[in-house]
């Protein structure tokens, strides 16, 4: 039992390495609020089109508004029954809580905002979470003598077709359209690959 | 949370810096546990003492349940390590080389290093031996290159290319480890004793 | 007599050690597997999207394409239909279901170009953000109201009324020359170019103010 004589390094060694473990085991936190859906489930779902519902959706009593906008928003007015969760606070435990629970009754909950647009950013980590029986309204709000108007918009929707108001200033100058709409040369975009150099090992 | 320097956890100019500290404890182990040897090491392809098979095995083996285990538990990112790449007849021919070598001289590039460093003279030349090598190896670069660069696999691992769950793989593989543990302990206690 | 328990315990001590090696890797087996997801987590990826960091006004867009800003790569996620009748020049069109393929990773993941997202509001550009932030893809930007926005501010800007100040008319004039750069024609312009023919037209030369941004820092 020659080695045993060196009990002494052994014995540091173990006790050092199991402290280690146990150190590394009461840091642990059971990591909270992970994503259900790989990114490819989550980009389906954002395509689909009935996302976003139109503010009529709201007679339907069943359905909670939820109004991600800030809380000095909130408190000058907002929708019926709506409940109040901060954009950036929709993870908290509290939200989720709520959340949770609107989940689990079977209700569907509806975010608005002061446009479609920030509600968009809160609204799809949710969806990537799990909680697919959410939507967005599509709403704009903003205040008007201290009332809130809530007015639909449209998403997504082109305002003007370009190119025809582009010829159109040229006829209104009277001249023929010069080509002279710069064409920058065609940009040929090459992705440099990474380079395989990397740390190479061995004994 | 890790690997550390990929997350941006430790600042990217430490890489030396660790990496010399993790050289400093290799080193450290390596000639604690007789690697310097070379007779020691060569004992593995005799049959008189299994050191050599018994160390990487276990540092394998217990890397990978660590490894495992730390990405379960999320302490490390297991997607973002760093696979070597795999180019099958490089491998196969270095290796074999590679493999010559070490039963010839008795040495790893690695240990004879370590060997170097506590002043054996058969590691100072084995040490020569390689950097010949090396020059020949770049002098006709050109020559070798369709094989050094050729026959790419990609960043491939046994469990993916195989598509069995690495779970049980290293289960299985830990169970290998051990009988070949008790096998090259009986195939020693076979072969004539050698005092070196 | 401790001593000499201890010693015949420590007989078994490879044993023991095999019996814990293969214990552990059995409990690696027998866990319970969860299904992991790719991407940064969703505390970090909120706080991303939340803040308006991503968003790029339509001057900045427009003076880096009259500049010919090497750096920046317009990307519009709109269907190919509306990406043939119009876009911003030098744009390359992934359209968002086409947005996880492998052709189009090659353009978000790398880190040579700033990547600018636009469709004809933020809407459909956020979300193309969205997951390419989960998936932690750098240099990523989205053009803060779309096309629309392109339209109203840069194709088509309103003039400054007398009592604004002066920065408005300043950015009108940029816009409007900006404006002429990508086609659209000014009546007054024109009688300009046909009597003072000779006159080598004025450059319009736009030196853009860099922001001033106070240091961070400290210890």
């Amino acid at each position: 039992m020659k080695e045993l004589e060196k009990t002494k390094r052994i014995s540091i060694a173990a006790v050092f390495s199991i402290l280690l473990v146990i150190i590394a085991l009461l840091s642990y936190k059971k990591p909270k609020n992970l994503y259900t859906i790989t990114t490819k489930t989550a980009l389906e779902m954002l395509l689909d089109k009935n996302i976003a519902v139109n503010v009529d959706i709201l007679n339907d009593t069943t359905i909670v508004p939820i109004d991600i906008r800030s809380q000095y928003d909130y408190e000058k007015g907002y929708i019926q029954n709506a409940i109040h969760m901060e954009a950036a606070e929709v993870l908290s435990n509290e939200n989720i809580e709520i959340l949770e629970k609107i989940k689990a009754n079977n209700k569907m909950a509806v975010l608005y905002g002061n446009n479609p647009e920030g509600v968009i950013a809160p609204y799809a980590v949710l969806i990537q979470m799990g909680y697919n029986n959410l939507k967005i309204l599509k709403v704009e709000n903003s205040y008007h003598q201290n009332q809130l108007i809530t007015k639909n918009v449209d998403l997504e929707k082109s305002i003007i077709d370009i190119p025809k108001f582009i010829k159109g200033s040229a006829k209104n100058a009277n001249i023929k359209p010069k080509s002279n709409t710069h064409k920058a040369p065609k940009k040929v975009i090459t992705i440099k690959k990474s380079k395989k150099n990397k740390p190479e090992g061995g004994c | 949370m890790g690997p550390l320097i990929p997350n941006d956890l430790i600042p990217f100019e430490w890489n030396l810096v660790i990496a010399i500290i993790i050289g400093i404890a290799f080193g450290y182990i390596l000639e604690s546990s007789g690697f310097s040897s070379s007779r020691k090491l060569a004992g593995v392809f005799y049959g008189y003492d299994f050191a050599v098979l018994k160390v990487f095995f276990t540092a394998a083996l217990v890397s990978v349940i660590g490894i495992f285990y730390m990405d379960y538990l999320g302490y490390v990112d297991f997607s973002m390590l760093y696979v070597h790449p795999f180019y099958l007849w490089g491998a196969l021919i270095g290796g074999a080389i590679m493999g010559v070598g070490f039963v010839a001289g008795g040495f790893c590039p690695g240990t004879s290093l370590c060997a170097v460093a506590i002043g054996k003279i058969d590691a100072m030349i084995y040490v020569i031996g390689i950097m010949i090598g090396v020059f020949i190896f770049s002098e006709f670069y050109s020559f070798f290159e369709p094989i050094y660069d050729g026959y790419f696999y990609g960043n491939i691992t046994l469990t993916e290319s195989l598509n069995i769950s690495p779970y049980w793989f290293i289960l299985f593989f830990t169970i290998f480890g051990i009988i070949a543990f008790a096998l090259s302990d009986m195939v020693r206690k076979k072969v004539k004793k050698v005092f070196y | 007599m401790i001593n000499r328990n201890l010693v015949k315990a420590l007989r078994y001590r490879y044993v023991l050690l095999a019996v814990g090696l293969i214990l552990l890797a059995g409990g690696l087996v027998l866990l319970p597997k969860q299904e992991k997801h790719k991407g940064i987590t969703s505390a970090e990826l909120l706080s991303n999207a939340i803040s308006p960091e991503r968003y790029m006004s339509t001057d900045e867009i427009a003076h880096k394409i009259v500049n010919q800003d090497p750096s920046i790569l317009l990307i519009d996620v709109r269907d190919s239909l509306n990406y043939q009748k119009y876009s911003l020049p030098n744009a390359l069109n992934i359209p968002l279901p086409k947005l996880l393929d492998d052709n189009s990773m090659t353009f978000l993941n790398q880190d040579q170009y700033e990547v600018v997202f636009f469709s004809n509001d933020n809407f459909d550009a956020d979300k193309a953000w969205i997951i390419s932030n989960r998936l932690g893809f750098k240099n990523i930007h989205v053009l803060k109201g779309g096309l629309n926005s392109w339209f109203k501010t840069i194709i088509n800007p309103t003039m400054p009324e007398e009592n604004m100040p002066a920065n408005a008319f300043e950015q009108y004039r940029f816009r409007k020359a900006a404006s002429m750069y990508f086609g659209v024609v000014y009546p007054e312009s024109v009688i300009q170019q046909s009597t003072e023919q000779k006159k080598v037209p004025k450059k319009v030369i736009t030196v853009k103010k860099k922001k001033k941004s106070t240091p961070e820092g400290g210890c």
